[in-house]
This record gives structure tokens, C-alpha cells and sequence, in this order.
């Protein structure tokens, strides 16, 4: 099993540019969205698909169970957009979130892990949220500090990352799969965490 | 616990990941509008989706797009799109082609053109396109348990009732059918019709209106082929209305 984020400098400097090509027009999007305009639906899937099938791919592994889940993510998005922020928003961070919270939860319930889970994921895509983070989070600037702030985790760090994010575990529960002693996955991802904020610290979210 | 020791989960507790005890923490954090823990939460949130957004990038089918701007009715419900590449229509198409085979496989030798013709069985089929793409419809997914357990989808609509899509899911067997329900929130369960699988994929539609604010779960149990007035075995298929 790979564990570890694979992260090719081009595949970075891609996303990076993704993210600036796709920065502006958020508001007249979700407006759009909002008022039912399928073609609003169709921009964002222009804009986000591809990383929504890759986040969700590199989750579950499967080419079509990611076409499922990324499917069930822009019908979400289709059927949620009404309760967005149409002012502030940042569609591109719930977007993605709800794409990895689908990914996640399928993983989780074909795992038998509890269903509680679902319902934490759904109440953590509360679009409120969202919309207080405005446009800048995916920044250019943001992305290149965070893509350099990732090439200075230890492996274990690296590793803690990943799953929590890719395989949505807890810390008590990657203590047991990684078969180490709670506070060591603690330290680690602690640390992990402090080190990727710090790094961002000073690139303003707009 | 305190604001600053809350902040080291900000980012696990917003990925779903933070430990129980840690999660009622941070609820009641918000929950009395604390302004250290909201801002944090956000910021929190654009780390993560800034991490998730350094994922190797991958190439998704170019059908993909088609089906899922299908799916929300872009393309008008009928049959061009649901001979488009639309896996949606394909799945509801072939199970249902599988169920005719099923119960009438002495006349259906050339099922598909049959099928394709007949008004009945295209007006069952049009209703299962239909609720995909109307803009109310909710999906709720379901597919938890041991190995290989049913998965599929349950859409709710307030007019036109419930759709579920199961696969992975096994003959009933002689005698026997699906049975579904509908369970308002704490109530019983209300018989919602009988269906079969084909071997591998059930459909079934309850139609009608339905209280959206009242239902809880919509469950599916195995029942005797007449059907039960209240379930008799355990569910297999669970899902919850959100
Ligand atoms: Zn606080």
C-alpha cells in the first residue's frame, strides 16, 4: 500500500496552475447555481472535476467507483448550492471537501466503521463555513508555501497526513495501524500540522 | 479544554478525524460562538482543502461530465440520453432489463427490443430518469457491513416518493422478495412495496409523496414473496435520510 502522498514537482506546478486559472468568478457561479442554470453546474465540473476524481481516485483506488462518488459530489453540490454563501464564497473549498467527505464515507461504511461518521462529515460540510474563507485559499502563493512546507515532513509525518486525510483515520486509530504508542502518532501529527500552518502563516486568506 | 489546546485539532477535527472527546469539545466551542475556535476552524479548513488540492492529479473518463450533467437533467429525460454513455441510465436500463428476463423470460428471447417498445416498461423507466434529474431530489447512499454488502443509492423527492438502486445485491430466492420501508423519525415501519434482484442489482420505486421532514431511514429486509406488514428479518440495506 502506498502510504505516502506522491507528489512529482510537475504534478505540483500543475494543480498550482489549475488553482490560478480558476480563481476568479466565484460569486456569479454560485448566484448561477442558486438559480437552478445547469450550465453553472457544467463550469464548475470544467473547473474542479479533475480534482475531484483525483482526490476521490487517490481515496478509493477504483477507477469506477470514483466516477460513482464523483457523480454523487457534483449532485450534492447541485442539490446543497442554495444554502451558500453567494457573497463570500470560496465554491472551489466545499467543492473539494465535499468530494473527499464522499470518498471518506464510502471507505468508512464498506469498512463497517461506524456510521456516526457520516453524520460528523455532513455536518462538518456546513457551507457557512465556507463561505467565511473567500477566494484566496487556493492561491497561488498559498499552494507554492504549502507545496514547499510538504517537502520538509519527516516520512512519518507524511505518512500521519495521509491518513487522515486520504483514509480518514483518528489518531487512535492510526496508532493501530501503524502499531505505535498513542502520543508518538500525536507527536507526529502535531507536529506535522504546526509546520504546514506555520509555513502558511502570513500568506493572508482574502 | 481551552481554546489553545484545541487549536492542534482544528484541522483533524474539520477532516471528521478528531477523537470523540475532542469533538464534544470543540462543538461546545462553537456552539457558545467562541470567535478563537470559529477563526481557526476556517483557517483550519483552507489548510486542509490547500493539502487536498496537492493530489496527484488523475484523468477522469471524458464520459464523466456527460453523465454527470445527465444526472441533474441537462439533457432532457428520454431515450437520446439514455443511450448517451451514461452509466446512471445504464445501470437503471440493464437491471431493469435483468428484472424483465427474470419474471418473463419465456417471451423475452429479444428482451432489449422489446423492451424499447414497450410503453409500460418505458414510462417505469422514464420515472427512475426522471427522479435522477429533478433538482429536488436528495441522494442518500448507503452499503455498510461485512463483506461485499449491498451499495447503491436511495434518492428521496417530495412529490414523486422514493428511488432505490441497490447492487451487490443477491437473488430474494424461491418464495421470497425484497420488501421495502419507509421509517418515519420515531415511528415504525411502513411497508413500502416488494421487489426482486436480478442476482446482482435491485430497483425500486415508491411512488408518491413523501413528508421529507418527518422520514428517518428507508430500510430494505427479506420478506416472504407476499410480502409482511412489518419486517420480519434484519435489514440489509440502511439508509439514512440526511
Ligand atoms: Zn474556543
Amino acid at each position: 500500500m502506498t502510504l505516502f502522498l506522491k507528489m512529482s514537482l510537475a504534478s505540483l506546478a500543475f494543480a498550482a496552475l489549475q488553482v490560478v486559472m480558476r480563481a476568479a468568478g466565484d460569486s456569479t457561479l454560485i448566484r448561477r447555481l442558486q438559480e437552478r442554470d445547469p450550465k453553472a453546474l457544467s463550469e464548475v465540473y470544467d473547473r474542479y472535476g479533475r480534482l475531484v476524481y483525483s482526490i476521490i481516485y487517490r481515496i478509493v483506488r477504483n477507477p469506477s467507483l470514483a466516477e460513482d462518488l464523483v457523480q454523487e459530489t457534483f449532485l450534492r453540490i447541485w442539490s446543497r448550492a442554495a444554502s451558500f454563501d453567494a457573497e463570500k464564497g470560496a465554491i472551489g473549498t466545499w467543492v473539494l471537501t465535499v468530494a473527499r467527505n464522499r470518498a471518506i464515507d464510502h471507505v468508512r461504511s464498506t469498512d463497517g466503521r461506524l456510521q456516526a461518521g457520516a453524520m460528523d462529515l455532513d455536518r462538518l460540510e456546513n457551507t457557512s463555513l465556507f463561505a467565511q474563507l473567500g477566494t484566496d485559499a487556493l492561491s497561488l502563493d498559498r499552494m507554492r508555501r504549502l507545496q514547499e512546507a510538504f517537502q520538509k515532513l519527516t516520512p512519518t509525518q507524511r505518512q500521519v497526513i495521509d491518513l487522515a486525510y486520504y483514509e480518514g483515520l483518528s489518531q487512535t486509530e492510526m496508532a493501530e495501524r501503524l502499531k505505535q504508542p498513542l502520543g508518538t502518532v500525536k507527536t507526529w501529527t502535531r507536529s506535522a500540522l504546526k509546520l504546514l500552518r506555520d509555513e502558511l502563516a502570513g500568506v493572508a486568506i482574502a | 479544554m481551552t481554546c489553545a489546546e484545541l487549536s492542534d485539532i482544528y484541522e483533524l477535527y474539520a477532516l471528521g478525524v478528531a477523537e470523540d472527546d475532542e469533538k464534544i469539545e470543540m462543538e461546545a466551542h462553537i456552539a457558545r460562538g467562541c470567535e478563537t475556535c470559529r477563526l481557526g476552524l476556517a483557517d483550519a479548513t483552507a489548510l486542509n482543502v490547500g493539502i487536498l488540492n496537492l493530489v496527484e492529479i488523475e484523468s477522469p473518463p471524458s464520459r464523466l461530465k456527460r453523465r454527470v450533467l445527465a444526472s441533474i437533467g441537462v439533457e432532457k429525460p428520454g431515450w437520446g440520453w439514455v443511450w448517451a454513455l451514461s452509466a446512471a441510465g445504464l445501470l437503471i436500463l440493464s437491471l431493469w432489463l435483468g428484472l424483465q428476463e427474470r419474471t418473463r423470460t419465456n417471451e423475452l428471447a429479444d428482451a432489449r427490443n422489446q423492451l424499447m417498445n414497450t410503453q409500460g416498461q418505458r414510462d417505469r423507466l422514464n420515472q427512475a430518469l426522471q427522479f435522477l434529474s429533478d433538482p429536488q431530489t436528495q441522494p442518500a447512499s448507503f452499503g455498510r457491513g461485512t463483506n461485499a454488502p449491498p451499495r447503491g443509492y436511495v434518492f428521496l423527492h417530495p412529490q414523486m416518493g422514493v428511488l432505490l438502486i441497490a447492487s451487490n445485491l443477491p437473488a430474494a430466492g424461491a418464495g421470497k422478495a425484497y420488501e421495502m420501508w419507509v421509517i418515519p423519525k420515531g415511528g415504525t415501519p411502513r411497508p413500502a412495496g416488494l421487489f426482486q434482484s436480478d442476482g446482482r442489482r435491485g430497483l425500486h420505486i415508491l411512488s408518491g409523496p413523501i413528508d421529507m421532514a418527518a422520514l428517518g431511514t428507508i430500510a430494505v429486509t427479506l420478506e416472504p414473496e407476499a410480502g409482511s406488514a412489518a419486517p420480519t428479518s434484519t435489514p440489509i440495506i440502511v439508509a439514512s435520510a440526511s
